[in-house]
């Protein structure tokens, strides 16, 4: 029961996870706390029928397409949206990605319809047996895809220019345009890898829950309550934060009861910020006067 | 104030500096002076919305939903206009001043106006409490932290029993003073809360407390260093507003007579109330007027075509944000201003520039 418990709460937490970072990357090079990341998703999800269904693709031929959408729609955003607004307030960048949040939203609502739909089935709905714990085949997919995206983020930080471009910005957005580095290319990359990020979520996660303009709303607000659980900054922080939430939730819901799941997340948070407002691992960034 | 200023090459007293001066206040007071014309001007037609003859029972009870909006805004403005702080969970104070008007009117059968006050007073108790937990939080942290209380005052209503979660409240007609009272009735008892709560903001932000909140916005520490109680303000600046925002959670209970926790299980509530002090001018009397209106109104003339209504919410935010970051209301008093700005200058003396 308990390994059980804890290794589907990874499964959630590892998409959460996801979301949590593209949260942070982009929190960090713009200060734009994205509303409109979970939506980026759903679009994603929206696009993944439209693919499967009705043009019948392959699979990997339709994630191929939708990460290629979801990376167009990221930096058609930046490049409309974002970008005349770029040097604006911490609040006014917030509302922007609300008033994105609307459009995307009533977009969907518009060609997909309100009601949920199912997505296809993309893996074998029979459970399987890990050391006595019993999980379904799409959740041990999703981590598996959840790691390789992990890893490939890893190795785009670290070992690519544009990477160690991107966490320069992070650094000092100053110095970083002081060194040369494309400043504005570099924030049009960040939102393509929010983008590309969402694309694998949605399509993720469609199978799992069912799919309609709403479906990403709680998701995006447990990726950033990871987010902010790892101190905003910080990618590991944010994905241990993920992972925490996904298993304190289920966990909640398994031995308390299922109508306390949500509220964990929200609980845990505000006792975080309650007594470390810098959140788990963050960095208390000097004060500007 | 003397100041000294450059001309012809040569350092002179510049005698104009405190014409100048002088000029800027008296904009100042002009600019408050049509920020309360705009509001009163708004405020006499919702008074008169009632007596329109093509009003029915459901335009009106439109009208109190806009009421009840623009109360709303009101109480986000003290924090996000005049003390910059954000809130994304003033829903969570909805519900608050909502579930405590219904439960008092409900099994205390107390009169209604007993309910707002009542409401009014809790909510604004739990609003110290909050800001006494983010004593220290700003910015995003802030927003997510209040976010996630607003989700957590959702699963309380749905959750604990006395609440009766989504199957909701059912209320009897609304009593005031004894008096069973109709649509129009209550659409006066808002408009009532209404002016109440509008003098009550008018008095604070024009009051030191107002000018502490302005101060710790403007750069907190500044107003620290220069005495400004940071802790007390800012726990009364959350506490008045969360108050505000309560009593009209209490209207909003009254309205159909019925609380659920369907309503404000979401965070889109609180992110209504929000846009619509961001669109309208966070930092206006009008503001919130405008806003309130504007939220409401959007989906009620685009009914058939809820996506259309989305896709214009958006629209308009984005627009406001890109072109007018002090809102709406800001914008429409510009060209009076302008226009008096340059007369003053001229009857001072001072260059225009």
């Amino acid at each position: 029961m308990l390994g059980q418990q804890i290794l589907s709460g990874l499964a959630t937490g590892s998409l959460y996870a996801l979301t949590a970072i593209a949260v942070v990357v982009v929190f960090r090079n713009t200060r734009t706390i994205n509303l409109a990341q979970g939506d980026f998703a759903m679009i994603g999800a929206f696009l993944g029928i439209v693919f499967l269904k009705d043009w019948g693709l392959n699979y990997y031929v339709t994630i191929l397409l939708v990460v290629a959408c979801c990376i167009v729609l990221g930096f058609g955003v930046e490049r409309i949206i974002m970008r005349p607004i770029a040097n604006s307030d911490w609040l006014t960048l917030f509302t922007t990605t609300i008033g994105i949040y609307y459009i995307l939203h009533g977009v969907a609502g518009l060609f997909w319809g309100r009601d949920t739909k199912a997505f296809p089935l993309t893996f074998d709905p029979t459970p399987v047996d890990i050391l006595g714990a019993v999980i379904s085949q799409g959740h041990l997919y999703n981590m598996g895809w959840a790691l390789a995206i992990g890893a490939v983020l890893y190795a785009f930080f670290n070992f690519t220019k544009q990477g160690v471009a991107m966490r320069a910005l992070t650094d000092d957005p100053e110095a970083a345009y002081m060194m040369g580095i494309p400043v504005r290319f570099i924030v049009l990359l960040t939102w393509g890898l929010a983008g590309f990020i969402a694309g694998f979520v949605g399509i993720l996660i469609a199978p799992i829950i069912y799919v309609s303009p709403e479906m990403m709303d709680e998701v995006l607000v447990k990726g950033y309550v990871a987010a902010v659980f790892g101190g905003l900054y910080s990618i590991q922080g944010a994905v241990i934060g993920a992972l925490l939430i996904g298993v304190a939730e289920n966990l909640a819901g398994g031995y308390i009861g299922s109508h306390v799941k949500t509220a964990t997340a929200f609980v845990m948070i505000v006792v975080l910020l309650a007594f470390r407002p810098q959140g788990l691992i963050g960095i208390q960034k000097r004060r500007e006067i | 104030m003397a100041q000294i200023t450059q001309t012809n090459g040569l350092f002179q007293q510049d005698d104009s500096a405190r014409d100048r001066l002088n000029a800027v206040n008296a904009c100042k007071r002009r600019f408050l002076r049509q920020d309360v014309t705009a509001t009163l001007i708004v405020f006499a037609a919702l008074v008169l919305v009632p007596q329109l003859p093509f009003v029915k029972g459901w335009m009106l009870s439109q009208a109190s939903l806009a009421i009840i909006f623009i109360i709303a805004a009101l109480g986000i403005s003290i924090l996000v206009g005049y003390t910059g702080l954000v809130s994304v969970g003033h829903g969570g104070f909805l519900a608050i001043g909502a579930y405590t008007s219904a439960l008092l009117t409900k099994y205390y059968a107390v009169d209604l106006v007993v309910g707002i006050i009542a409401a009014t007073l809790v909510s604004a108790f739990f609003g110290a409490l909050l800001a006494l937990v983010f004593l220290r939080l700003s910015g995003a942290f802030m927003a997510i932290g209040t976010l996630g209380f607003a989700f957590f005052v959702g699963t309380v209503v749905n959750n604990v029993p006395i609440f009766e979660g989504r199957d909701g409240i059912l209320l009897d007609d609304n009593v005031v003073l004894g008096m069973e009272i109709g649509d129009f009735g209550f659409y006066y008892v808002s408009i009532v809360t209404l002016a109440v709560m509008t003098l009550f903001v008018y008095c604070i932000v024009n009051s030191g407390t107002g000018r502490a909140f302005m101060a710790l916005r403007d750069s907190e520490n500044a107003a620290m260093s220069s005495g400004v109680n940071r802790l007390l303000y800012r726990t009364l600046a959350f506490s008045i507003s969360a108050g505000i925002t309560g009593s009209a959670g209490a209207l909003n209970a009254h309205i159909v007579n019925y609380v659920s926790a369907e309503v404000f299980a979401d965070i889109w509530f609180s992110v209504d109330i929000l846009m619509a002090v961001v669109v309208g001018g966070p930092a206006l009397l009008f503001g919130p007027y405008l806003g309130g209106i504007f939220v409401v109104m959007l989906p009620f003339f685009l009914e058939e075509l809820a996506d259309f209504a989305f896709i214009m919410k958006g629209v308009v935010l984005i627009l406001v944000l890109r072109f007018a970051q002090q809102g709406v209301g800001e914008v429409m008093f510009r060209p009076i201003q302008n226009y008096r700005r340059r007369k003053l200058m001229e009857a001072g003396g001072a260059k225009v520039d």
